[in-house]
């Protein structure tokens, strides 16, 4: 193994390499250029191509061709860029196309503060298309190191389930300098607990049986035997079909063959004191779950009986987590508050369900100590510049 | 050469998608059968070929009639997919692209002036209807000027990339394509030759090929459904460049030929890559 004191940008490049990808194709904006940056000088390097294009829409779309040629290919933007990935994003989950996504996100709407984190696409990532019938699989580290490991682990996902899988992260993550461990051969990968998945080939004319199956092949183009893929609802060979029958069956696989293999991801969760049925759980995901650590911690030094839970695969969302009644408080980098309405909707009926959000900057350690206490003793809360409401 | 369209449908068509559910009289037919009749004289076998399409009628029509593998891509996208599939593709298998007016020059224009501004090895055949005429028969952008459609009810009066001096074939030109030819449907071999140089072309070729709608267009703008007018109306208005006068509205022929003049891009891609990977520098 080696060690290097690096950005979140040059672990999720080497995640990327060891997954097996060898395509990027992406557009330069902050947070994510640097991604590409690295990307353009690695792959090369490792005998992989890197492309610039003229726009997020064509860089996915350039990364769905390759894919369709057989490449594993990964894609890096920020928020006002993974809006535009809307259209081949619909593409790619219609086709059944592997492809990595990588989101670094920023203060946002549109364009926002450039050079500041955000965590507003938490629902975009869950809806990133129109047309809604699929489900989507988002994946949130909060550190360089795990960005690593999560972006090996959307690789072997999105071969798995044959579709593009997000790795959810915000301008601290792949900016921010840490210490990065790269495994140097498969027994260190495996020890590290990563897993990876061979691209495998379907030539056609079959496109996909209507079951929740996994690891079947993607269609790949070359061989001549006459493999189709469109963006139309598909018939069991891939020919276009405007029938509500065929479509029923088009959705089912698009939604069940992630909803009935959940096995396969919802361990990627983070407890931290939540054996004791904690008064308060604290949930959050990406780099403020950091800041929430360390004050749940002091917390419990101080003897509030307060608790944590990370989440790591942010969709499906995983209920599972919210069983107990008790009281809630979702800490979040945005304003508006996105992943408290998961919290609220997951939690037991008339489980308190309470919102800290901040934007651009993360949340400081006082001000959660200060915020638990309150929750603790039923006081109210308040917030500068704005209104909590109900929840 | 003499070929039935039976001869070539067994050869490189999958009957299961002819008949095609284009209307009566649609003149996208033709320029189909002049790139499979293109392809047929190459020689190039089912397999030489990945059939690349897009939406509204061309793309609908076109997608899956090839008997080999094919693929269908969003709203003016179809470029930027061939161009990815490109780098992961052996260099001899071929890439051919049917596509629509409102594809090519609508909403995919800066997709396509980026694919031959890389010269990719792709052969797109834009197949011009006039208009959009899949949706009920809005105007487009090289629908002719004056022209009556059901988005342009006092006649088509906005500037577009087929009037007042301006051709599309210009833009794409200065952006670097390497084969350049237009042909209304109607032109027979003039066009299966261009189309054969196209697809001989390793780099970005394009033919633009305007054909008939008389559902949508020649209804709106003639005022009949009757075929013949329709034929007629676009018949009196190309003319071989060379001919072409004020009046001509299509110069057909072969616009600009530069094959071999720039590289192709994934072997200049490729090309690159083993020469870092080998020497860490280029």
């Amino acid at each position: 193994m080696k060690r290097f004191l690096e950005t979140g940008n040059f672990a999720i490049t080497e995640g990327a390499i060891l997954a097996g990808c060898r395509f990027f194709c992406g557009y330069p904006i902050t947070p994510a250029t640097e991604l590409a940056e690295a990307m353009s000088k690695r792959l090369p390097q490792e005998g992989g191509v890197y492309l610039q294009a003229e726009d997020e829409c064509a860089a996915m779309h350039v990364c769905i061709g390759a894919s369709l040629g057989g490449m594993k290919a990964m894609t890096a933007t920020s928020g006002p860029g993974y809006i535009l990935y809307a259209d081949p994003f619909g593409w790619a989950l219609g086709c059944e196309m592997p492809l990595v996504v990588v989101n670094s996100g920023r203060v946002g709407p549109v364009s926002g503060i450039t050079g500041a984190p955000g965590q507003g696409e938490f629902y975009l990532t869950r809806y990133p298309t129109q047309g809604g019938n699929f489900e989507a699989i988002t994946l949130a580290p909060n550190s360089a190191q795990e960005a690593m490991a999560m972006v090996v682990e959307a690789f072997y996902l999105s071969e798995r389930f044959r579709m593009p899988v997000t790795v959810l992260g915000d301008q601290l993550i792949t900016d921010g300098f840490e210490d990065i461990t790269v495994p140097e051969n498969e027994d260190e990968m495996k020890e590290m607990g990563f897993r990876t998945w061979p691209r495998s080939f379907c030539a056609g004319p079959d496109f996909y049986p209507y079951s929740d199956s996994l690891d079947i092949p993607p269609v790949q183009m070359g061989s001549g035997a006459g493999g189709l893929c469109s963006d139309w609802t598909p018939t069991e060979q891939g020919y276009d079909i405007e029938e509500v029958e065929a479509h029923h069956k088009h959705a089912y696989r698009l939604i069940y063959k992630v909803r009935n293999h959940r096995d396969l991801f919802n361990h990627l969760y983070e407890k931290k004191y939540m054996d004791d049925d904690p008064d308060l759980v604290v949930v959050s995901y990406g780099t403020p779950s950091r800041v929430v650590n360390t004050a749940v911690d002091r917390a419990r030094a101080e003897g509030m009986k307060v608790g944590a839970l990370r989440l790591i695969n942010l969709w499906p969302f995983p209920d599972e987590h919210f069983k107990r009644k008790t009281k809630y408080l979702s800490v979040e980098l945005n304003w508006d508050g996105e992943l408290v309405r998961e919290v609220q909707r997951a939690a037991p009926k008339d489980s308190e369900v309470h919102f800290l959000g901040s934007c651009g900057d993360l949340p400081t350690i006082p001000d959660l100590l200060e915020t638990f206490e309150k929750l603790l003793k039923n006081q109210p809360l308040e917030r500068k510049g704005w209104t909590l409401e109900a929840w | 050469m003499q070929y039935s369209s039976a001869t070539l449908i067994d050869k490189y068509l999958r009957t299961r998608k002819i008949p095609s559910t284009a209307c009566s009289g649609c003149g996208l037919g033709i320029n189909h059968k002049v790139v499979v009749q293109a392809i047929n004289e190459l020689d190039l076998k089912v397999n030489d070929i990945i059939w690349g399409t897009s939406i509204g009628c061309a793309g609908r029509q076109t997608f899956a009639t090839w008997q080999g593998d094919g693929f269908a891509g969003t709203h003016g996208r179809v470029y930027a997919i061939a161009r990815g599939l490109r780098i992961a593709l052996p260099p001899e298998k071929k890439i051919i692209c049917t596509v629509g007016d409102g594809d090519a020059f609508g909403i995919g224009l800066m997709h396509l002036i980026h694919s031959a501004r890389s010269n990719v090895d792709m052969t797109v055949i834009v197949n011009d209807n006039l208009g959009y005429q899949s949706t009920g028969g809005q105007f487009g952008f090289t629908t002719p000027q004056g022209a009556h459609t059901d988005s342009s009810p006092y006649g088509m009066f906005e500037h577009n990339l087929m009037s007042e001096g301006m051709d599309v074939m210009h833009i794409l030109k200065g952006a670097g394509a390497t084969f350049l030819a237009r042909h209304v449907a109607m032109d027979g071999q003039r066009a299966v030759e261009s189309v054969k140089r196209a697809i001989l072309n390793p780099g970005f070729s394009l033919v633009h090929m305007p054909y008939p709608c008389p559902t949508n267009f020649a209804s709106r703008e003639l005022g009949s459904r009757n075929q013949v007018n329709i034929y007629r109306w676009i018949k009196e208005r190309a003319k071989p460049l060379e001919e072409a006068d004020e009046n001509t509205v299509w110069a057909t022929g072969v616009w600009h030929d530069a094959t071999g003049s720039r590289p192709e891009f994934s072997e200049h891609v490729w090309g690159a890559v083993n020469k870092i990977r080998k020497t860490g520098a280029l």
